[in-house]
């Protein structure tokens, strides 16, 4: 079949899920969307272009804790609210990444760590405005889309929207800049880009798309608390799509597809040990299939290994 | 000789250049001069000086004093991008190539960037500048190898499409450091006699360093020889040749010694 037929059975199948799904299966879905784009935001940096964040959750918080700001505080309604999301988020990222992009490789990494740790501890104590640790309650969607297979159909259409954005920005003269910043900064400075801002701009997209999902989940969760900026928050979306394949525009999401569907699994039979289960798995797919979940299917985007860089 | 303190007419004009590596004075005070469609071979001993002052000139290093005039106006401190911009192209001594991008991606982007498209987020590259692209790569032989991911193709193919992501962007002054590296004798008369042709077709200004002295001599219009960081001798191959001090330092005794 067609990659085109692939995909359209995957649109009717999410389409007529509703129909056949329990409501907690559909809150899996939504969920799965939910991470799946924050991870696929993430990768635009990691995979294409080469920067590793340790610091996403920023962007996600950033994102959750925006239109739940104005709801709870400025009595806004969410469909109002919720463009708040990548618009705080890629404010944020503006503001680190204007100085995270002058660091590569572990300081680049640690600098965004750093970040979003501050990103939580002024979530964290500044109480008066956020809540603090006991966070903000009662951030719901309008009753229209209070049920779960509606909220999932309002997820599936903004995340659907989302992905379709990126993989045009993938695909765009940008993206292909921004692997060339990837490949080889050096020789990118030489066919005239300008390498720190490219990172920039990406950072900003990256950043905005994250804050995207935070906003989807403030509402599917119905609250918001300072733990989406901590680091382990961080951690998801390169767990995600380290999972899935970073060398695949598509790896995150079948990246968070088995790490939610795994977790279920799991944790409904052993919660404890959920975490043991997915260090495990980290080290499996890492040392055995080094394109991700993505690469059980025969993808390999890039054809020569990664480890031919040198 | 023209005078680089005059710098009219001169596409490249440098005045006084001076770079140290801590106790190391790697380039000591080097004036130079190239005219527009200038072929111009920079000799000399390992440690001489010569790729430092390739770096000086595009930019990749900072030099200590002294002053670089590009087509006139003077580019001291500019970072890279922006020389590129100018019209300077390089290549360097390590091919330096996007490796997991195919050869027709690595030619493609540096289109897209010389047309100024890159932070375009809307059109699909793929078709963006292929014809283009791809014209290039036949130019420099590599039209077979257009889809293939740059990284595993041959060294000397590695050379030539790195020639040819510099010739993407249309530079008036392309920059060649050692382009010949690691090739066999044959091969490097194929590509600067290619680097030759494009130049006389174009009108392109060429500076490159080159260790094989057979090829130097074989193209070059004009020679500078650098010796620890200064620039020993300047001319015309035969007077270049001729030259006293430079056989002394570099070329070996003379035949008659």
């Amino acid at each position: 079949m067609p990659r085109a037929g692939w995909l359209g059975l995957l649109v009717v199948a999410l389409a007529v899920a509703p129909l056949a799904l329990p409501p907690f299966f559909l809150q899996l879905l939504t969920e799965i969307a939910i991470v799946g784009l924050f991870a696929t935001a993430f990768n635009l940096l990691m995979g294409f272009g080469g920067m590793v964040s340790f610091g996403h959750a920023a962007y996600f918080a950033l994102g959750a804790y925006a239109p739940a700001l104005l709801v709870k505080r400025a009595g806004l309604p969410m469909l109002l609210a919720l463009p708040a999301a990548p618009l705080a988020a890629a404010a944020g990222a503006l503001l680190f990444g204007f100085f995270i992009v002058r660091l590569s490789h572990t300081y680049f990494a640690m600098l965004s760590l750093a970040f979003a740790q501050i990103v939580f501890t002024v979530i964290f104590k500044w109480k008066a405005l956020t809540g603090g640790d006991d966070g903000l309650l009662d951030v719901w969607p309008p009753a229209a889309l209070k049920s779960p297979a509606a909220y999932y159909y309002f997820t599936l259409a903004v995340v659907g929207l989302s992905l379709l954005a990126l993989r045009l920005i993938v695909d765009s003269p940008f993206g292909y800049a921004l692997r060339s910043v990837r490949e080889n900064p050096r020789r990118a400075r030489f066919i005239g880009i300008d390498v720190r801002r490219h990172q920039l701009v990406a950072f900003v997209i990256s950043g905005a798309f994250s804050g995207v999902a935070g906003g989807l989940f403030a509402f599917y969760n119905g609250s918001v608390f300072p733990d989406f900026a901590y680091f382990t928050k961080s951690f998801e979306p390169l767990v995600v799509a380290l999972l899935g394949g970073v060398q695949s525009f598509y790896g995150p999401l079948a990246g968070a597809f088995g790490f939610k569907i795994l977790e279920w699994l799991v944790s409904r039979q052993w919660p404890v040990y959920w975490p043991l289960f997915l260090g495990s798995i980290v080290i499996v797919v890492i040392v055995v299939l080094p394109y991700g979940f993505v690469g059980l299917a025969g993808g390999r985007p890039w054809r020569t290994r990664p480890a031919a860089k040198a | 000789m023209a005078d680089p303190s005059s710098r009219q007419g001169l596409i490249l004009a440098i005045l006084g250049l001076r770079k140290h590596f801590g106790g190391v004075q790697a380039v000591n005070g080097v004036d130079l001069s190239v005219e527009p469609g200038d072929l111009r071979a920079i000799i000399g001993p390992n440690g001489a000086g010569k790729t430092t002052l390739f770096n000086l000139i595009s930019g990749d290093l900072r030099h200590d004093t002294g002053r670089i005039y590009f087509g006139g106006e003077e580019v001291s401190g500019l970072p890279p991008h922006r020389l590129c911009r100018r019209g300077l192209g390089r290549t360097f001594q390590i091919t330096s190539i996007f490796r997991r991008l195919s050869a027709l991606e690595n030619v493609q982007t540096a289109f897209l960037s010389h047309h100024r498209r890159h932070y375009n987020i809307l059109l699909p590259a793929r078709r963006l500048y292929r014809d283009e692209a791809l014209a290039l790569l036949e130019r420099v032989g590599l039209r077979e190898q257009a889809g293939k991911p740059s990284g595993i193709l041959a060294h000397g193919d590695q050379r030539r499409l790195e020639l040819a992501i510099a010739l993407a962007g249309a530079p008036r002054l392309l920059l060649l450091d050692e382009p010949t590296a690691g090739m066999a004798p044959r091969e490097r008369h194929e590509i600067m006699a290619l680097v030759a042709r494009i130049a006389g077709d174009t009108g392109l200004t060429v500076v490159f360093t080159e260790h094989d002295m057979d090829v130097v001599f074989a193209v070059a219009r004009r020679i500078t020889v650098l010796h620890q960081g200064t620039v020993l001798a300047e001319g015309a191959p035969a007077e270049v040749r001729a030259n006293g001090d430079v056989q002394r330092v570099y070329l070996g005794q003379p035949v008659t010694a």
